[in-house]
């Protein structure tokens, strides 16, 4: 339904049972006047928000949307406003990347005693509202299409890896593999300069293993699909951290798995290498030395040194090694510590929210909703009960407008809060090349600064932040509403 | 679907503002909308009627009814359309006059908000499904959860009512802080004479079991139907076998025992008896201080014991009982007032807590009912009360008042005028609340018959003058002067709390508790003894501070809700939980990490681990609902697709 | 560590012998007290209730002399200083206070001033017990103190960082290194009567009666204090305070300086003992050291 014209903007509330909702009839019956733009959803706790609900509403051309419960400590179910504090809080830290201003978003506490405080909570989120006006829509943002400048320096040395000691894993899985099904790693693919999975049941498929910068695919992706069979698996450093916050999430089971690695001196990126090149017919053979690769395509030689042709996430790898695992060979690639913003999310960093909506909308424009990305994303377990292809729940749409593309990119985000550990196999594997990572690094990047540098899939014992709470939040602090 | 749409009028408390005959004007073009009426009062009977009767003439699958707040009257009008034939849950609210009409005053804005409200609901109602409550057995018997007067009363009546008791208590008799009590304001009449019976009552009753001595292990399950651990810690006494003769307490070396029934206020020996009252009489051996137990050598209790029942090698015993419904009942304790280092921080021994002065004041106390200062063993001349020692001070985060220190301090000044009549009791007080029966008249009965000398304003000093008495430093806040006092002996009002070790029985219950660890009700004043948890019931001090009378009657409440839930046969569960779509659950247990009630368990489903809601612990919070990724458990009456639809159609643009 | 100095203005008065004998003490443990150059009021007069900043400005400016001085720290032996030097470095983190004090001084304050604490926090952390120990050559062993810290020392709490309020403990441990035994005097915190002396010189003379009367009570030799306006009621005005107690006091009131100093076996002299009005004689007779320097 249309909003009342110049009068009203569209506010969407939902409002706790037990405490917000009574607040707001206290303040009915004390006939406390409010402003008439806000339509209240009642929920039975603020723990039963889904964080995407609040996108749901902002996407679907809500100018402000208002989450209100029960005061930390007096929630109706003990702690469910606890877990909607770091949910929401996420939700409004992750607004501004997609280009809508985070003001347009609030969450806060009313009692159901709290009449007064309701009616000032509404008039004060009301006359906000009214002063940023009426939100922007993605489907009116003007394209902007920008490419991320290069990333330049490294946080450790980028190599082709010739020295890694494979010869040594081979003997070593050999050795393993009668007590596993099988063993999960890379080979040649259909030609020299592309690698693909391999699956080592026997001592001659573990011949066929290679190690070097075109094992670009994280072959954690399969392991949630071997659960409870015994498994192998060969993993670089940010492959292990899928593998741990696998565990963590109890989707695999740590006996079942065993996990082998070399040292990584990084990965090509495949789309700027087949970018340059170009068309050809034949690859006739690629040779490597110690900082590039040499592939020769249709008779021409093209040189890709890695330190410039590096998928964008192993600039800022802290992870060279493995963060577990249970056979490892090579020594540790030294690594310097220090700052590092992906070029994806510093290119948006830099950009106004106008610009971001722009950039999302020229990106979506380009999304063919393949999927791919969630497919090849080690975290996404749901595989095949995605919501965001159901019908119940019906989160989405099939109709493919930029919004409903958009809106999937967000759950896909959303639902990796906490949980995303920046392989980047999402946009590795997007056929037309859209820059998705940022959203997910940005969200790691908000988690990070909420829960004391939390870094997923780096402790399988540790728990997901937004899994967990606490009833003292040290880095959410309540705002003035 | 056929939806028929109520737009009430309540009078002018609604029609007044807002244009009710547009609204369902509007309103009957929304979907599935078949039947649309503006009634006067629906709830009133006619319009109660008025739906019933639309429901069977126009064949009307589901309602709406546009008037209050549902958290008034979603209930009756669930009952309505129940009557009417259709499931309770078929049923849908627009609030329109706590949330329109009494709140805006522009007719044309709240008759838009109105018809926008009915269309969330008709939307939502679109997705409703019939819900049904599933029965289930109950365990008819009871936990209560501490032996102070509380608990006490509550199992007391728990089991004159039919139903059997399990009495736990953590200490080695029951009767909690009352027990210690000399006399009881306002009637000044004997703590023990009163209590007594009550405890001799709870020893004979058939139906109690009492479990001294222990505490509550785990507790799992669910209304009707919980499990819990009770450990029986070991007392190093055989009590199937001890007389409660006495024997061993009198040749026990080790004499310089703390005592802690007695406040601190004497000694006692490592084998004792808390007091000769006590419900069981039965000796424990405080370990720390039993010689045989720290050095092996002694065992004269085990010598002189006439049936045998000393046991050094005793360990603690778990016990599993099943309980259909819990009462906790676990009272208070002293607010940490070393913290008070102006009132000495504990170190002049001559300033004590009122529970210690009670301990002097009563006849089975350490000095046989003589004031006697801790110090020298003097009878004080000149005793100083401090009120609000702990309470009422936000500075060290206590800023609520304990409720009854006011009584006793009044019941105390008397008792001492009775006991030295030389005496001068003066009392430093901030207020005097004394709003209870008779309880003004005592206060007044301390001032003007026993003369005691009320000084309103605080201490800000109390120390030793070095002469044997102290001087006590305040200001009177009546006379605008500062005041000092040279007393014998400081008695402070020490503030209470929640008894150590509240949080982790509320964490093991599943209940809420504040920031003070004080147990929390469902609702401030509609549902004093109710927690949110269904099944589990509050009675005393671990609620909130309270007097024995107001303890008394909460024991008395929580047993009528166990009596009342144990009145039915089976129980119903609430429709509105969680369940689970096996189809698209992939096991990863989000769900399971989420819930705070312990609600959802796996299960092997055809040899895959899935995750199951046991509907009768499922509280219907929807914190798992929000966790799922992959949408796999949705909350009934509260789905994803539910909720979608009221926002879709507020946002479709 | 470079230790800026602020006297304040009672060392160069009625407390010459605070200052000296805290300059001989800090000499002895080898700490180097630079006084800071061209110092002045710490606005420590009626001023400062009056006038925040304007009292504020007084101690910036001490304190951007100290940090011109490159001083780590800028140390005090007076409780009033050191709470106008605290609150005002405390006052001047918040931005449109220090925005005011700027522009009452010729030119803007140092962004970050060094911390100021008082002598004795200066010796208590840097020193530890067997430090003391070890340089003590004349014990005071014996001998019964009563520590008196005033009112202003401690607090507020969370300003001067003396731990609680009601009860600091810091002159005890150094005190009881040299020997001595400390009683616990519950009047430590409590107040002389301080610059009520000229106006309700009654009030004075009880508060500090009552302080000498329990001093007296528990039989202690002297009361070491840390205050030159402490040590002003309760020596000077020792004969008023007995008046109006009915009583007869014949207390030494000494600098906690002075007796550790004494401790250290400096010489009375430096220690400014002659300055005292109730005679330590006894005190030193205790101690072995026959005559002092008594007026």
């Amino acid at each position: 339904m249309p909003v009342l014209k110049d009068k009203e903007l569209r506010i969407v509330g939902f409002l706790c049972n037990w405490c917000s909702y009574g607040g707001a009839d206290t303040a009915g019956v004390a006939r406390a006047t409010q402003p008439t733009d806000l339509r209240i959803i009642r929920v039975p706790c603020t723990g039963r928000v889904d964080p995407l609900f609040v996108l749901k509403a902002l996407f679907g051309g809500a100018d402000g949307v208002l989450v209100s419960g029960c005061h930390p400590r007096d929630c109706h179910y003990s702690v469910g406003n606890y877990y909607a504090r770091r949910r929401l809080e996420v939700i409004k830290r992750f607004l501004p990347i997609l280009g809508i201003d985070d003001r347009r978003f609030e969450y806060t506490w009313v009692s159901a005693s709290e009449g007064q405080r309701w009616q000032e909570v509404v008039t004060d989120f009301t006359a906000r509202i009214h002063k940023l006006g009426q939100a922007p829509r993605l489907a009116d943002a003007s394209p902007m299409l920008k490419i991320a400048e290069l990333a330049l320096s490294s946080l450790h040395a980028l190599g082709s890896n010739l020295s890694a000691p494979l010869d040594e894993l081979k003997a070593a899985i050999k050795a393993k593999l009668p007590d596993l099904e099988c063993v999960i790693g890379w080979q040649k693919g259909y030609d020299g300069a592309h690698a693909v999975p391999l699956f080592m049941k026997t001592p001659e498929d573990v011949d066929k293993l290679i190690w070097g910068p075109l094992n670009v695919m994280n072959p954690a992706v399969y392991l949630p699909d071997f659960k409870g069979r015994k498994i192998g698996i060969v993993v670089k450093g940010c492959d292990s951290r899928s593998v741990v916050e696998l565990l963590q999430e109890k989707l695999i089971n740590r006996e079942d798995v065993t996990i082998f690695s070399l040292p990584c001196e990084g990965t090509l990126d495949m789309g700027r290498v087949n970018e340059k090149l170009g068309r050809y017919t034949k690859i006739d053979k690629v040779n490597f030395d110690e900082a590039s690769v040499y592939i020769t395509a249709d008779g021409k030689e093209h040189r890709f040194c890695i330190t410039e042709y590096a998928q964008g996430k192993c600039y800022g790898c802290v992870t060279p090694g493995a963060v577990l695992a249970d056979v490892v060979f090579g020594k540790p690639v030294p690594v310097s510590p220090g700052k590092f913003t992906p070029p994806e999310l510093a290119m948006l960093d830099s950009m106004s929210l106008e610009e971001r909506m722009g950039f999302w909308k020229a990106q979506m424009d380009r999304c063919i909703r393949c999927y791919a990305c969630r497919n090849a994303c080690p975290m996404c377990v749901c595989r095949d009960y995605c919501i965001s292809d159901s019908r119940n729940p019906h989160w989405l749409d099939q109709e493919a407008t930029p919004e409903n593309k958009l809106f999937f990119q967000t759950i896909h985000a959303v639902h990796l809060a906490g949980r995303c550990t920046g392989c980047g196999e999402c946009q590795r594997a997007c056929p037309v090349g859209i820059p998705i990572l940022a959203l997910r690094q940005h969200i790691a990047r908000t988690v990070s600064e909420l829960f004391d540098e939390y870094k997923s899939g780096m402790n399988q014992n540790a728990v997901p932040p937004l899994l967990t709470y606490a009833t003292e939040e040290k880095n959410i602090h309540e705002r003035d509403l | 679907m056929r939806i028929g749409v109520f737009i009430c009028h309540c009078g002018s408390n609604i029609g007044g503002t807002v244009d009710c005959a547009k609204v369902a004007e509007t309103a009957s073009h929304y979907p599935d909308v078949a039947y649309v009426d503006d009634p006067m009062y629906t709830c009133a009977e006619p319009g109660q009627a008025a739906i019933e009767e639309a429901i069977k003439k126009e064949r009307l699958d589901g309602v709406v009814v546009a008037s209050c707040t549902p958290r008034m009257h979603e209930p009756t009008f669930r009952k309505t359309v129940e009557r009417a034939g259709l499931n309770p849950y078929m049923f849908e609210m627009a609030n329109i006059r706590e949330h329109v009409s009494w709140i805006g005053k522009d007719k044309e804005a709240n008759t838009n908000k109105a018809a926008e409200l009915v269309l969330m609901a008709v939307e939502k109602l679109r997705h409703n499904r019939p819900l049904v409550p599933k029965s289930f057995d109950i365990t008819k018997k009871v936990l209560i959860i501490g032996g102070g007067v509380a608990g006490i009363q509550a199992a007391l009546d728990c089991a004159e009512g039919g139903v059997p008791v399990i009495l736990v208590e953590r200490e080695a008799t029951i009767g909690g802080k009352m027990a210690k009590l000399d006399k009881t304001f306002p009637t000044v009449d004997c703590s023990a004479c009163i209590l007594g019976p009550k405890m001799v009552d709870v020893a004979q009753h058939p139906l109690i079991t009492l479990y001294a001595y222990s505490e509550v292990e785990d507790i799992s399950g669910y209304v009707g139907n919980f499990n819990v651990k009770i450990r029986k810690k070991t007392p190093y006494v055989d009590w199937s076998k001890c007389t409660g003769c006495g024997a061993c307490t009198e040749k026990c070396p080790s004499k310089n025992t703390p005592d802690s029934f007695n406040e601190l206020m004497g000694k006692t020996t490592a084998i004792t008896i808390a007091f000769p009252q006590a419900i069981p009489k039965k000796a424990v051996i405080n370990a720390p201080y039993c010689r045989k137990l720290q050095s092996g050598k002694c065992g004269v209790c085990a010598k002189i014991c006439p049936t045998g029942a000393i046991n050094y090698t005793m360990e603690d015993e778990i016990i599993s009982e099943d309980v259909g419904s819990i009462i906790a009942a676990t009272g208070y304790d002293l607010v940490d007032w070393s913290v008070y280092e102006e009132y000495g921080g504990g170190k002049y021994p001559d300033v004590i807590t009122a529970l210690a002065y009670e301990r002097l004041l009563n006849a089975s106390g350490p000095t046989g009912g003589h004031i006697k200062r801790p110090s020298d063993g003097k009878e004080p001349k000149n005793i100083v009360f401090i009120q609000c020692v702990g309470s009422r001070d936000r500075s060290i985060g206590r800023p609520y008042c304990s409720a009854f220190c006011c009584m006793y301090t009044a019941k105390q000044a008397v008792l001492t005028k009775d006991h030295l009549p030389d005496s001068q009791s003066h009392i430093f007080y901030m207020d005097i609340r004394a709003a209870g029966k008779l309880y003004d008249e005592f206060t007044r009965r301390a001032m003007e018959e026993y003369g005691t000398n009320y000084i309103r304003g605080r201490v800000s000093a109390v120390y030793p003058d070095g002469n044997g008495q102290y001087v006590v430093m305040g200001a009177d806040t009546l006379l605008g002067e500062p005041i000092e006092i040279k007393a014998d002996l400081v008695v402070l009002s020490v503030g209470i709390e929640a008894s150590a070790g509240a949080p982790a029985l509320a964490e093991k219950l599943r209940i809420s508790y504040d920031s003070y660890g004080f147990f929390m009700e469902s609702h401030v004043k509609l549902k004093p003894v109710e927690t949110n948890t269904a099944g589990v019931f509050l009675a005393g001090c671990c609620q909130g501070p309270k007097d024995i009378p107001a303890s008394v009657a909460q024991g008395s409440a929580a047993a009528a809700k166990v009596l009342d839930l144990f009145s039915h046969e089976k129980l119903q569960s609430n429709p509105q939980i969680a369940n689970v779509d096996i189809l698209r659950c992939v096991d990863c247990k989000k769900c399971i990490m989420c819930c705070p009630f312990g609600a959802i368990e796996e299960v092997s489903v055809r040899g895959v681990n899935k995750a199951q809601v046991i509907e009768t612990v499922c509280q219907g919070c929807g914190i798992c609902v929000a966790t799922c990724p992959q949408g796999a458990i949705q909350l009934s009456h509260s789905t994803d697709n539910q909720i979608l639809a009221e926002v879709n159609a507020l946002c479709q643009s | 560590m470079k230790i800026a100095y602020y006297p304040g203005c009672s060392q160069e008065g009625s407390a010459l012998d605070y200052g000296k004998s805290t300059g001989a003490v800090c000499a002895a443990f080898g700490f180097h007290l630079e006084e800071i150059p061209n110092w002045t009021c710490c606005g420590s007069t009626p001023a400062h209730a009056l006038d925040t900043e304007l009292s504020a400005a007084l101690c910036a400016r001490n304190l951007d002399l100290a940090t011109r001085e490159k001083a780590d720290v800028v140390v005090t032996p007076c409780p009033s200083c050191l709470n106008n030097l605290r609150l005002a470095s405390h006052r001047m983190e918040n931005p449109s206070f220090r925005a005011n004090v700027n522009a009452l001084l010729d030119e803007p304050a140092a962004e970050k001033f060094p911390e100021a604490t008082s002598i004795m926090q200066l010796l208590g952390r840097h020193l530890d017990t067997e430090t003391i120990k070890a340089r003590v050559k004349k014990t005071l062993n014996g001998i019964k103190l009563a520590a008196y810290y005033g009112c202003l020392m401690s607090r507020p709490a969370n300003v001067m960082d003396f731990g609680d309020p009601e009860n600091p403990t810091l002159m005890e441990s150094l005190l009881a290194a040299c020997g001595a035994e400390m009683v616990d005097f519950p009047l430590k915190t409590a107040c002389c009567g301080a610059a009520s002396g000229i106006p309700e010189r009654k009030l004075t003379a009880y508060n500090s009666g009552r302080i000498l009367e329990l001093a007296t009570t528990l039989g202690v030799d002297a009361i070491a204090v840390a205050c030159p306006l402490c040590q002003m009621n309760l020596d000077l005005r020792q004969k008023q305070a007995a008046k109006a107690e009915d009583a007869f006091f014949d207390m030494p009131i000494l600098y906690f300086t002075q007796l550790m100093g004494l401790a250290m076996d400096i010489n009375p002299e430096y220690l400014g003992l002659e300055q005292l009005c109730v005679s330590p004689e006894m005190l030193l007779r205790k101690l072995g050291m026959g005559k002092g320097g008594a007026a």
